[in-house]
């Protein structure tokens, strides 16, 4: 409990498996990529310190496994999100495809409050691969998808040079912030004399 | 002291084998009626039974003696704790049978996470990832962290996971939202341990996932055992070897502090909004929390679920307590005047009881919070036994440096009538020399084991530690102590816990000379833990009795129905004499029960 007021935003990476999940995470919380594909179990989770206009707030990220044999840990890894980024692999077009799948569930099992209105961040990764020759999902055909999905913001990203790694999270950050803004109201009750003996609860069991 | 040398382990199964044993036994009894009539029947009869009992004698003393017995009120029963049986298989029954998901293996959680590769998942990153690997780490340090004077407030807040110092440490406690967002860590950073929170989130959420609850996860030394509350989650790793119920009971404890500042309301807010974070309504609290967690290792209060009161002559009780029955009278709900953790007195408006278990939140509260000593102060706080989901207001104000004054009520515009009571309480105290004698008492102390006499025939040990009567008279009466090599009371007695039931209220001993530091005072009630646990087991009749031998004490343990005694004596203590000082103490306590406890006009109601 910091006496300082700061800010932990949770946010979950979600997109089929090998598109690059956990590289975009590692570049962008270590500056560092690897070749090597290693699957993630489950989830991963990374912590980043953030500054955002003059505030200072924690970014807890969920790397979760893109393998369908770790679905099922869907409430428990979505629940209180702030922000929910999508990735895809724009030499591959299921991963693509898949996108929608990837959004749906996330608000079956998240239910937040106002799906309408959720902060997702869609990220078009592996641009690098081949000069870029080998793509397969065009720059518009995204953004058209993103458009129609209440104006997500989209970023064509490469994990392994570094290209709009940084951009895309500070929007991730900046979207999980706003949402976040509001407060709820935290209003106990007191004791009312009258009707105390009867409201008591759990008395005397010793 | 794992006692896996020669111990004696009695089985349910056969009664009438048990019976014909005790009849065998009963010519070896080296003490067969050494009660004098005067002495309460019920202590002979228990007495006699224990002394039937036989005993395992090492073959040598150079052999490790170890041994353990558990005896249940003359027939044998059920063994409550299996100390020889390899760690991790207790628990894994029991938890069986409550039909709960445990690990008992780290490899398992490897479904989760792999806990001991930061980098399977492909990160060449050297901090920030699994953290799960801080409760696997075989190769154990411990941080002298006992040998330090305990500081208030969070210690060490800069570490992280990823800190050889953090994964070191001896007893971590967090709590968590059910989104994995961290609200408290009584050591590190909580932002800097998002990642860590996340992780037990993750376990927790996995198994409820399969319709389970996970309770305890054993990693080599270390115990994880969590508990859900709603929406908030609380977890400990620990490496001290404390019972899993009694860290179990710890964490309810820090649950009931953090009601106690925010009421179950907090709730409502995750209810609305999983996103919900908690941290700014605690701000500033973390010293509460972990002085709360530094009396897990010193107050008994926190696993007896008693409170205790200060030494004090009847009459200055009772002169505490009419003022304060005078101001509960006039719309006052409860009224508590206390000394450091000590009651001197308390009255409740009527029909209104007081769980011990929020006396003991609300003092830490109190005590912890450095505010309440620099002037009079009004804050709301609930008691979560009395009513979880609603505020009080206490009034609180300190009369001395260890003195102070609580009162509840339930309007949040009493201050300035409570203040007035405030003045009038004072000026009654101070008249009636009551603060005077609680200095006094306070630098006395309460009942030391030294004192207490083994001579049958006259009183039990000093007729009050607080009247005109010297200690010294008990010096002409026999004193087994001369008769026995150590230091400490009569028989080897080192320390006693006596916990009234009925009253709720417990007396311990101040520590014997030969229990002096702080880190041998925390072995004794890791030890005292310990039997408190085995003894509270489900399915065992209200009578019951233990002695327990390992190579650091005598342990005895006598339940009844209306008190609980435990005793710590050196390791060579001989049994018989342990029993027959156990029913000193016993007598002793109730020769003086007018001074050490709150008597009458009680406000529990139970």
């Amino acid at each position: 409990m910091p006496s300082r007021r700061r800010t932990l935003l949770k946010v979950i990476i979600l997109g089929d498996s090998g598109v690059g999940k956990t590289s975009l995470m590692n570049q962008y919380v270590n500056k560092k990529f690897t070749n090597q594909y290693k699957a993630t179990i489950g989830a991963d989770f990374l912590t980043k310190e953030v500054q955002f206009e003059d505030r200072l707030f924690t970014l807890q990220i969920w790397d979760t496994a893109g393998q369908e044999r770790f679905q099922s840990l869907g409430v428990a890894f979505y629940r209180g999100a702030d922000c929910c980024v999508l990735c895809y692999d724009v030499n591959v077009m299921k991963s693509f495809d898949n996108l929608n799948n990837w959004r749906e569930e996330f608000l079956i099992q998240a239910s937040p409050s106002d799906p309408e209105n959720f902060p997702f961040v869609v990220l078009g990764n592996k641009i690098d691969v081949d000069g870029g020759n080998s793509r397969v999902v065009s720059e518009k055909k995204a953004r058209a998808w993103c458009a129609s999905k209440g104006n997500i913001p989209y970023f064509e990203t490469s994990a392994k040079d570094g290209t709009n790694v940084e951009e895309a999270f500070q929007c991730i950050a900046k979207n999980a912030l706003k949402t976040g803004e509001e407060e709820e109201l935290y209003l106990p009750d007191t004791i009312d004399v009258a009707s105390s003996s009867q409201q008591r609860s759990t008395g005397c069991e010793c | 002291m794992k006692p896996d040398g020669p111990r004696q382990q009695i089985q349910p199964a056969s009664l009438s084998r048990n019976l014909s044993r005790s009849d065998d036994d009963d010519d070896q009894n080296p003490n067969p009626n050494p009660n004098p009539p005067s002495i309460d029947q019920s202590l002979d009869a228990i007495e006699n039974q224990l002394s039937s009992i036989s005993m395992f004698q090492p073959d040598s003393l150079s052999e490790p003696r170890m041994e353990s017995e558990e005896l249940v009120n003359g027939s044998f029963d059920e063994i409550e704790e299996l100390p020889a049986k390899p760690a991790g298989v207790e628990e894994e029954e029991k938890l069986k049978a409550s039909s709960s998901r445990v690990w008992t293996n780290a490899s398992e959680m490897e479904e989760v996470e792999s806990p001991s590769s930061p980098s399977s998942s492909g990160y060449a990153g050297e901090r920030g990832s699994s953290a799960t690997s801080g409760i696997d780490n075989g190769d154990f340090d411990r941080v002298p962290d006992s040998l330090v004077p305990w500081t208030p407030g969070k210690r060490h807040g800069d570490e992280d996971d990823a800190s050889i110092s953090w994964r070191k440490r001896k007893k971590h406690f967090f709590i968590l939202s059910h989104s994995g967002k961290p609200i408290y860590s009584r050591y590190g950073d909580e932002h800097k341990l998002a990642g860590f929170s996340a992780t037990l989130q993750a376990i927790i959420s996995f198994v409820e996932n399969g319709g389970d609850h996970v309770k305890l996860v054993r990693a080599g030394k270390h115990q994880v055992v969590f508990l859900v509350k709603g929406p908030i989650y609380l977890v400990c790793i620990s490496c001290t070897e404390e019972p899993y119920e009694s860290l179990r009971g710890q964490l309810e404890l820090l649950h009931g502090q953090m009601v106690l500042i925010l009421t179950k309301s907090v709730n409502r807010c995750f209810e609305k909004n999983p996103k919900f974070d908690m941290t700014p309504l605690l701000g500033g609290t973390d010293v509460v929390f972990s002085s709360l967690i530094h009396s897990f290792s010193w107050n008994p209060a926190t696993f007896l679920h008693a409170y205790t009161c200060l030494p004090l002559a009847y009459a200055t009780r009772q002169a505490a307590g009419a003022i304060l029955q005078d101001v509960a009278d006039s719309g006052v709900l409860f009224a508590i005047l206390m000394c450091r953790h000590k009651v001197i007195s308390l009255v409740g408006a009527q029909k209104e009881s007081l769980h011990p278990d929020d006396m003991l939140l609300l003092s830490n509260f109190v005590m912890s919070s450095e505010s309440f000593r620099t002037s009079e102060s009004f804050s709301p706080i609930c008691l979560p036994r009395y009513n979880p989901m609603a505020f009080l207001f206490a009034y609180v104000h300190y009369l001395d440096v260890d003195t102070y004054l609580i009162l509840l009520t339930t309007s949040s515009d009493a201050f300035y009538r409570l203040k007035d009571c405030r003045i009038r309480i004072e000026t009654v105290l101070l008249k009636s020399n009551v603060l005077v004698e609680v200095q006094k008492s306070m630098l006395e102390g309460g009942m030391h084991v030294e004192d207490l006499s083994i001579d049958s025939a006259s009183r039990s040990g000093p007729v009050s530690p607080h009247s005109s009567q010297s200690r010294l008279a008990t010096d002409s009466t026999e004193r087994l102590r001369d008769a026995f090599n150590g230091v400490g009371g009569p028989a080897g007695l080192w320390h006693f816990m006596y916990r009234s039931i009925y009253l709720n209220q417990y007396v311990s001993s101040e520590f014997s000379s030969t229990i002096n530091s702080t880190q041998q005072q925390k072995k004794l009630y890791r030890a005292y833990l310990k039997l408190y646990a085995s003894m509270h087991k489900k399915g065992i009749g209200p009578d019951k009795t233990q002695f327990r031998r390992d190579e650091n004490y005598v342990m005895l343990c006598w339940v009844t129905q209306d008190f609980e005694l435990y005793a710590a004596f050196d390791p060579l203590a001989d049994k018989a004499l342990a029993i027959k000082v156990c029913n000193r103490v016993c007598q002793w306590v109730k020769d003086v029960e007018n001074e050490i406890f709150l008597l009458g006009a009680s406000p529990f109601s139970w």
